[in-house]
């Protein structure tokens, strides 16, 4: 599904390049759990913006689904977006003016979604992760947790192939953590969604299939994980 | 889609409740000024345009070496008509020269203007009374119309559109004469009247030398007016020609040209007079435009100052598979919201302030009717403003990347600052230009209003008047009667007030031929006005010859001749040697803008005019007496005028010239009222999105040991320079313009130096405080809750 061919990405600094990214190669295949790992400043979080076609890689080859999108133009990496990409944020990031209801309906709506179809989709998600009633709240009257359960609902709408999670857990407390993961784990192997996440985190680490580990911008180690 | 951003911008605004006021409400208050102006606009350059014939129609005028004018002689009408083909038609008008009384029973008419025009005119310039324009019989016949208003005053219950008998004059005066019917008196045109009176030819006995009729004429579709002009000049000359031998006046006439002025520029800038009325609609469109700008420079600067906010939602939908277009399109919504519900605010707040806007101009604009070019222009503005207020931000916002945004430590204040900054100076320094104005056009007011006028204007009552008194015997026994009712001081008759415009005729003296003012005055004339005699003596009945070819001149006629010893010396003029026999001192006749004209006085002027202004000097504390008893004695005074006693008072009519000043102090004063409220809203909330983004920098700063002050300081520091650069961007251009407009004056004040400095003092005033007040929270602020905020 994701092709990564040394990858490099570095800024240029008085003609002094300063890596974040070195000669990364990997390959991610449909349905993996994936936990990037790694001190801080390692370049976890550019790499998983170079595979959510946030950031371009100054160098390297980078092919999606077959197609080469190392430089993409802006309404092809839309569709990408609209149809393939779900993010999920570590500050959750949702919008504040919005209801949980519509803040799920946005994707769709941008997806252009009929909405008898988009109402069934939300009412369905609602359901799930079992926030009914927190439906026409605002972001600021929940909890953190709630807030990334919306905001997972929300990565989830467009039913996309792929989610990409930056830290996830990174703000919330542990029992949440440990909800949050284990929905995750159960959307990989129920729903076959592939997902990666950055973590810092080994015990969140462990509900995925395969570990990279990634230090001064090289991966060091690429672990799979046996359940 | 549609529904869930309109709801998410007005939650969005409804959020930032204070700021979004601002921005409304900001914009709708220049728009209401720029609403006030656009239809002020239209309505000044639409005169006449009802007119079929509008842009057929032009006046034949005259350039002499000295001026212009659009009197002519009327047979030259006729020679244009006939020599040239492309004129249509040709045809002359005349004002009314003085006030008419038309009685009906006990109903009673003042006319002030009676337009006399040839039937042709009234073709060319569309002037139809309510029952047809019909063509007088004969030469003699002339068919009389009053005006809807006059015609309601004579016969209130009159329904029909039947001719009526009146009487003119005194009631017993048993002239009597035909009123044909009414006739709408177009404000909105530049021919109004009282009541109109068509002939079918005007001036069959006048010759060359009688310039009392304007030509209109009306060309044929096509016609090169350049070359036209210069053929009517010939054919001018020509005519001229032939009742002139001797080779003096000859060669006169290669300075005299004609012109051709069209119907449009008639209102607002005839080449006979003056384009000021036309400079300052223009000034006060660009003024209008101006206030409109800022209002939307503070939008833009608001919108971007709330991109911080935005970011966030825009790298959010990004990544949900939002395009970029769709982004743009969503903030131009939100904006053109803002800008809807202010245009709804400034057509309120415009209806309200029309009143006060109607008087000061003297006109009859009205929002509410259907064929008001407003309708169609609004929603062009509304889209124009839009734009202005809303592109810049709608692309800044939608062009953020998202990986930069959602990383969560991103500013977007530092990519747009100087812009920001550069709005605010701007904004600024066109607040600091009317403010400067406003104090100068103060200054200059005020100075003409305590300067020494050259005579006194207070309790001299200005009587209407038909009688003709230019001999002075016939009216020493009005003058008796009058000086016997108590508190009158003295009474004297002439043929034009101060205020007004005097008669011009050519006089030599000391060799020296030119065209200077003249006015024919009765005795007393000095006494009743209090002049200051420079030389010599005024008018006196004990000195026989004053009657016959006495001469008093002012001080500038003495100048313009060159005379050293006037008293004594000769002037010449309408074949008639006058002696001088005083000087008297310069006074202000004309206002400020003018240069006194050298002027002459003399009581005996074949060539001058009717002396019909009587002016009484009436003691003040009996003035209210005075007047009782010269309304009760009038018909035994002035049996003429009968009953119909009317005056008024000399210093109000002066006043009158200072009336265009004060309307445009008027215009100032409001101008720099909004500017600087508009700047103000502004700043208002720049310095409170500056504060909230610096509330963590405040919060360190207090921890490190900084006191209050130190942080008001700060937080001023940069809105100070920006104010300080904003005074100095503008005061020389406020230097050059408000130079410029003193010079049309020709008394006027020195460019003082305080306006200069109190509008700094002022700006910087406004902007400490202002910022103080928003700065004030985030100093107060415990340091601890803006640190753990993260």
């Amino acid at each position: 599904m994701i092709q990564l061919n040394n990858i490099e990405k570095y800024y240029a600094n008085k003609g002094i390049k300063n890596y974040v990214l070195r000669l990364v190669t990997t390959t991610i295949k449909q349905g993996e759990f994936v936990s990037i790992m790694g001190p801080s400043g390692a370049g976890k979080s550019t790499l998983l913006n170079i595979i959510g076609m946030l950031e371009e890689p100054t160098y390297g080859s980078y092919e999606f689904l077959g197609e080469d999108v190392t430089s993409l133009n802006e309404r092809k990496r839309i569709e990408l977006y609209r149809n393939h990409i779900g993010f999920v944020f570590q500050a959750y990031h949702l919008i504040d003016e919005m209801t949980v209801y519509e803040n799920i309906e946005a994707p769709l709506l941008y997806k252009k979604v009929g909405s008898s179809e988009r109402a069934s989709r939300i009412a369905d998600l609602l359901d799930r992760f079992n926030i009914v009633a927190k439906k026409d709240l605002f972001p600021n009257q929940l909890s953190g947790g709630q807030q990334q359960l919306v905001g997972i609902a929300r990565a989830l709408a467009a039913q996309p192939s792929i989610i990409l999670a930056d830290e996830p857990t990174g703000n919330l407390q542990s029992a949440q953590a440990e909800e949050i993961m284990t929905l995750f784990k159960k959307l990989n192997q129920e729903d076959g969604i592939t997902i990666i996440q950055v973590t810092h985190s080994e015990k969140n680490a462990q509900y995925g299939n395969r570990i990279l580990h990634i230090a001064d911008g090289v991966v060091k180690e690429d672990v799979a994980i046996l359940s | 889609m549609f529904r869930l951003n309109l709801k998410i911008a007005l939650r969005n605004l409804w959020r930032n409740k204070t700021i979004t006021a601002i921005n409304v409400g900001g914009l709708a208050i220049a728009l209401a000024a720029f609403i006030l102006v656009t239809m002020y606009f239209t309505y000044e350059t639409s005169f006449d345009k009802t007119n079929p014939n509008y842009k057929k129609v032009y006046v034949v005028g005259i350039t002499y070496p000295e001026f212009k004018t659009n009197y002519t002689a009327a047979p030259f009408a006729k020679a244009i008509k006939q020599n040239f083909p492309e004129v249509e038609s040709a045809g002359i008008i005349k004002e009314g020269s003085f006030e008419l009384t038309i009685k009906n029973g006990k109903n009673t008419l003042f006319t002030k203007n009676i337009l006399a025009v040839d039937y042709n005119a009234a073709k060319i310039l569309d002037i139809k009374p309510e029952n047809g324009l019909v063509k007088p019989e004969g030469d003699t016949e002339r068919l009389n119309y009053l005006s809807s208003k006059s015609m309601k005053i004579l016969f209130p219950n009159k329904t029909d559109n039947k001719p009526e008998i009146v009487g003119y004059g005194a009631s017993n005066s048993g002239i009597t004469g035909i009123i044909a019917g009414s006739i709408k008196n177009n404000l909105h045109s530049n021919f109004t009247f009282d009541g109109i009176s068509i002939a079918s030819q005007l001036g069959t006995g006048d010759n060359y030398d009688m310039n009392d009729y304007t030509i209109y004429i009306q060309l044929k579709p096509g016609t090169d007016v350049a070359d036209l002009e210069r053929k009517i000049t010939a054919l001018y000359r020509t005519e001229l020609l032939k009742s002139k031998t001797d080779k003096k006046a000859i060669d006169e006439l290669k300075g005299i040209s004609t012109f051709l002025d069209p119907l449009s520029n008639q209102h607002l800038r005839p080449k006979a007079g003056n384009d000021a009325p036309y400079k300052i609609l223009i000034a006060l469109s660009v003024l209008g435009i101006f206030i409109l700008v800022i209002a939307c420079i503070n939008f833009t600067n608001l919108s971007i100052a709330q991109a911080a906010k935005r970011a966030k939602e825009v790298g959010i939908k990004k990544v949900m598979g939002a395009y970029r277009s769709q982004l743009t399109v969503q903030f131009l919504a939100e904006i053109f919201i803002q800008c809807f519900v202010a245009t709804i605010f400034a057509l309120i707040l415009a209806e309200l302030v029309l009143p006060y806007f109607n008087s000061l101009f003297q006109i009859p604009l009205s929002i509410w009717y259907i064929s008001n070019d407003l309708f169609w222009q609004l929603p062009l503005i509304l889209c124009l403003i839009t734009i202005i207020a809303g592109i810049y931000p709608a692309l800044a916002l939608s062009g953020f990347k998202p990986a930069l945004v959602l990383k969560g430590n991103f500013s977007a204040s530092k990519q747009s600052s100087w812009l920001r900054n550069g709005l605010l100076v701007f904004q600024f320094s066109i607040a600091v230009i009317f403010i400067i104005g406003l104090l100068i056009i103060n200054a200059q007011l005020k100075y003409m209003r305590s300067q020494d006028l050259g005579f006194t204007a207070n309790q001299v009552v200005y009587i209407k008047n038909i009688t003709i008194f230019n001999k002075p015997d016939k009216f020493e026994p009005v003058r008796d009667k009058i000086l016997k009712i108590p508190g009158i001081k003295s009474a004297t008759v002439a043929t034009f007030i101060p205020g007004g415009t005097n008669g011009v005729n050519s006089y030599t003296a000391n060799g020296l031929k030119a065209n200077i003012d003249f006015v024919d005055v009765d005795f007393d004339y000095l006494k009743t006005l209090d002049l200051k005699l420079k030389e010599g003596r005024f008018f006196s009945n004990e000195f026989k010859t004053d009657t016959l070819n006495a001469a008093v001149i002012n001080e500038s006629a003495v100048v313009k001749y060159g005379i050293k010893h006037p008293i004594g010396e000769t002037i010449r003029g309408c074949n008639i040697d006058y002696k001088i026999v005083g000087v008297i001192k310069d006074f202000k006749t004309q206002g400020f803008e003018s240069p006194v004209q050298p002027t002459i006085y003399t009581i005996r002027n074949p060539c001058g005019g009717y002396k019909l202004q009587i002016m009484l000097k009436i003691s003040e504390n009996r003035m209210a007496d005075a007047l009782a008893a010269l309304k009760a004695q009038w018909p035994q005074i002035n049996p003429q005028d009968g009953e119909d006693f009317r005056y008024e008072f000399l210093d109000e009519l002066y006043g009158k010239l200072f009336k265009k000043q004060e309307q445009l102090q008027s215009v100032f004063l409001a101008a720099a009222f909004l500017t600087i409220f508009i700047a103000i809203l502004g700043l208002f909330a720049f310095a409170k999105y500056i504060t909230t983004g610096r509330i963590k920098e405040i919060a360190l700063r207090k921890i490190l040991g900084a006191s209050h002050l130190q942080i008001f300081k700060l937080i001023n520091s940069s809105f100070f320079v920006m104010v300080l650069i904003a005074n100095t961007i503008s005061w020389p251009l406020a230097y050059i313009l408000t130079k410029k407009w003193l010079e049309t004056f020709a008394y006027r004040i020195e460019l003082p130096l305080f306006p200069f400095l109190i509008s700094a003092a002022l700006t910087i005033l406004l902007t400490i405080i202002t910022v103080s007040i928003q700065a004030n929270s985030a100093v107060k602020a415990n340091p601890v809750d803006a640190l753990k905020y993260e």
